[in-house]
């Protein structure tokens, strides 16, 4: 085998195929990327047998081959050389890489044995890829991060009419955002549950990218949902088990609500809970002269504040874990946030509140995001 | 086990000499011969004592000691040093005693054996489908916590800890393996369940093809935090 290739795109594709591999494996072969000249194409992949990853490139290529070797080092290495094209040859077995004046030798690690990546076909569907980014930000955040649940620890995607919702929760709060989605084939109710440490990957790896295509493949003995764009394709199996039905969690309507600056709340929320102990939550009084933030519960410190808030119907209190709260408002994405306030008939656990995007004072937001968090017990 | 509730003042004397002035405190003079000298305070901790094996003798006071108004001298003398705790009792407020007959003893793993109870009776913990065929299945090298069968009626054997290490996971391996040669169980998939799992132990067990399971103890025994959920 014998190449030369741009050192930036080199670079950049390494990165992306050593992105998923696993810290640490029990097969040393998976910590290896696989580099497949043929052509005019360079392919790189890697796999771990949940996860893989593969993309190609232009390179000029002298002689085909395959090689396998170590997914870090050359990603290390890739990403340090000098501003020059990058030429690689295997000598015995060895790998020799050139740029400008450095020189390196890599080990190879045999070709056989390295399993071959999940072939994906079947119908797919597009996503835009700044709204797929934006959306998984937003709802992946809910995930839970407990094994204990390891069907909550995923973001379940669901495909309806044109529309693909991603829903997360750990049974504190449930986060429910839809994008476009276009499809002509995929079939309506389709549900996959991905990974969440996964998907937040993918919306970071493909944030810039016009469009995405998404093929899910259900029904076989592997269920896996592969990602692909700008050359890039990412598989990965999916969760087994059902998702909990927490969509229906959500009111249909909601009289009782107030109106805030997203930033104010924000920051009036970590400054007062400066004082909270670990855990505690903070007591948020809503009246017609503002919102009331206090952290009580601690004895050495207390701390106290009041913002400007947008009152409808009557006043309420509500006790909220700080960090639970600042994740649904930086997840809004807009000047203005509405916390909506349902009722409940069991005195042991209070109506969850819903937090949604508000662009003015009285003009609720445009997109369709939502979080429903359940507040503490009030304790006094 | 004698328990006195007295007025008293206490001297310590042989490797080290100590002096308690006269208070109420509460003397507890235990089976083994041992006598502890207690404040209303300092929770598990005596204000001093005499640990076995050693001999409590009551003697008169004399007259000296009648008029500074003590009725009765505890004299406890260590069989092996010559260390002495004295204690001059001035006026006894409660006496009781009690048999309290033979102690188990600390069970310290009580929460393991409670996993197995609970995970027995929420044997669908395992998974859906599946069937609980009995707890403690011996094997020739000892007993499995739990054999069970999946929906298709393959045998799953599993291994409760507390904490999942490495070792847990070798011990369900040697399970397995001589589970596997027994034509009428095999084939044997094995279930390693904990209330917490090192990371070096759950890559070891799904290297070996050893499904990981992660126990919620409060919730199995049905525990709530306090803190409210939304399902």
């Amino acid at each position: 085998m014998k190449f030369q290739v741009n050192r930036d795109v080199f670079a950049d594709a390494v990165s992306f195929a050593v992105k998923l591999l696993p810290q640490r494996t029990t097969l040393p072969i998976l910590s290896g990327v696989l580099l497949r000249a043929e052509g005019d194409t360079l392919t790189l992949s890697s796999f771990d047998y949940e996860v893989s990853a593969q993309t190609a490139i232009t390179a000029d290529i002298e002689e085909d081959g395959t090689v396998l070797v170590s997914g870090r080092l050359l990603s290390e290495i890739a990403s340090r050389l000098p501003n020059a094209p990058v030429q690689f040859t295997t000598e015995d077995n060895k790998i020799a890489v050139r740029c400008g004046s450095a020189r390196f030798t890599l080990s190879s690690m045999p070709v056989e044995e390295y399993p071959s990546l999940p072939i994906v076909d079947g119908p797919a569907g597009i996503l835009p890829g700044d709204a797929f980014s934006d959306a998984v930000g937003q709802v992946s955040v809910a995930a839970s991060r407990d094994d204990v649940t390891p069907v909550i620890t995923g973001v379940q995607l669901e495909i309806a009419q044109n529309r693909l919702s991603l829903v997360a929760t750990d049974r504190y709060r449930v986060a429910v955002r839809e994008i476009d989605w276009e499809s002509s084939a995929v079939a309506e109710g389709v549900t996959a549950l991905v990974p969440a440490r996964t998907l937040a990957e993918l919306g970071k790896i493909f944030g810039h990218s016009a469009q995405i295509e998404v093929t899910i493949v259900t029904g076989g003995d592997r269920e896996l949902i592969a990602f692909s764009a700008d050359k890039k394709t990412v598989t990965s199996l999916l969760i087994k088990g059902n998702f909990p039905p927490v969509k229906r969690l959500f009111p249909e309507t909601v009289d009782n609500y107030a109106v805030m600056n997203t930033a104010e709340l924000i920051e009036a929320t970590r400054r007062v809970a400066l004082v909270l102990e670990r855990d505690a939550a903070l007591r948020y009084s809503f009246s017609v002269d503002g919102l009331t933030l206090e952290a009580i519960g601690s004895e050495n410190a207390q701390a106290s504040e009041t913002i400007d808030a947008h009152l409808v119907g009557g006043d309420t209190v509500v006790s909220l874990k700080p960090q639970f709260l600042i994740d649904g408002l930086a997840a809004v994405h807009s000047e203005f946030v509405r916390i909506s306030f349902t009722k409940t008939d069991n005195p042991n656990k209070p109506g969850p509140v819903l937090i949604t995007s508000q662009s003015s004072k009285d003009q609720p937001g445009a997109d369709n995001y939502r979080y429903l968090l359940q507040p503490n017990l009030l304790l006094r | 086990m004698r328990l006195v509730i007295a007025r008293c003042s206490v001297d310590y004397a042989g490797r080290l000499s100590a002096h308690l002035p006269l208070a109420t405190r509460l003397l507890i003079h235990k089976n083994d011969g041992s006598l502890l000298v207690h404040s209303d305070g300092g929770s598990y901790k005596p204000l001093n004592w005499m640990s076995p094996p050693c001999t409590l003798t009551v003697e008169e006071p004399d007259d000296d000691q009648r008029e500074a108004g003590v009725v009765e001298l505890w004299r406890v003398t260590h069989a092996k040093t010559a260390d002495m705790l004295v204690v001059s009792v001035h006026e006894v407020l409660h006496e009781t005693a009690h048999d309290l007959g033979l102690d188990p003893g600390l069970q310290k793993d009580g929460v393991e054996a409670h996993l197995q109870k609970l995970l027995a009776e929420q044997i669908e913990l395992l998974g859906s489908g599946h069937a609980l065929v009995r707890r403690e299945y011996m094997t020739a090298i000892g007993p499995v916590d739990i054999l069970a069968r999946d929906a298709d009626g393959g045998s799953v054997a599993v291994e409760i800890k507390r904490r999942g290490g490495i070792d847990g996971v070798e011990q369900l391996t040697r399970y397995l393996e001589l589970m596997n040669r027994d034509p009428l169980l095999a084939p044997v998939a094995g279930v390693f369940a904990a209330q917490e799992i090192a990371p070096q132990a759950r890559t070891l067990a799904e290297d070996r093809g050893i499904r990981c399971l992660l126990l919620d103890y409060d919730a199995m025994r049905g525990l709530d935090d306090g803190i409210p959920r939304l399902f």
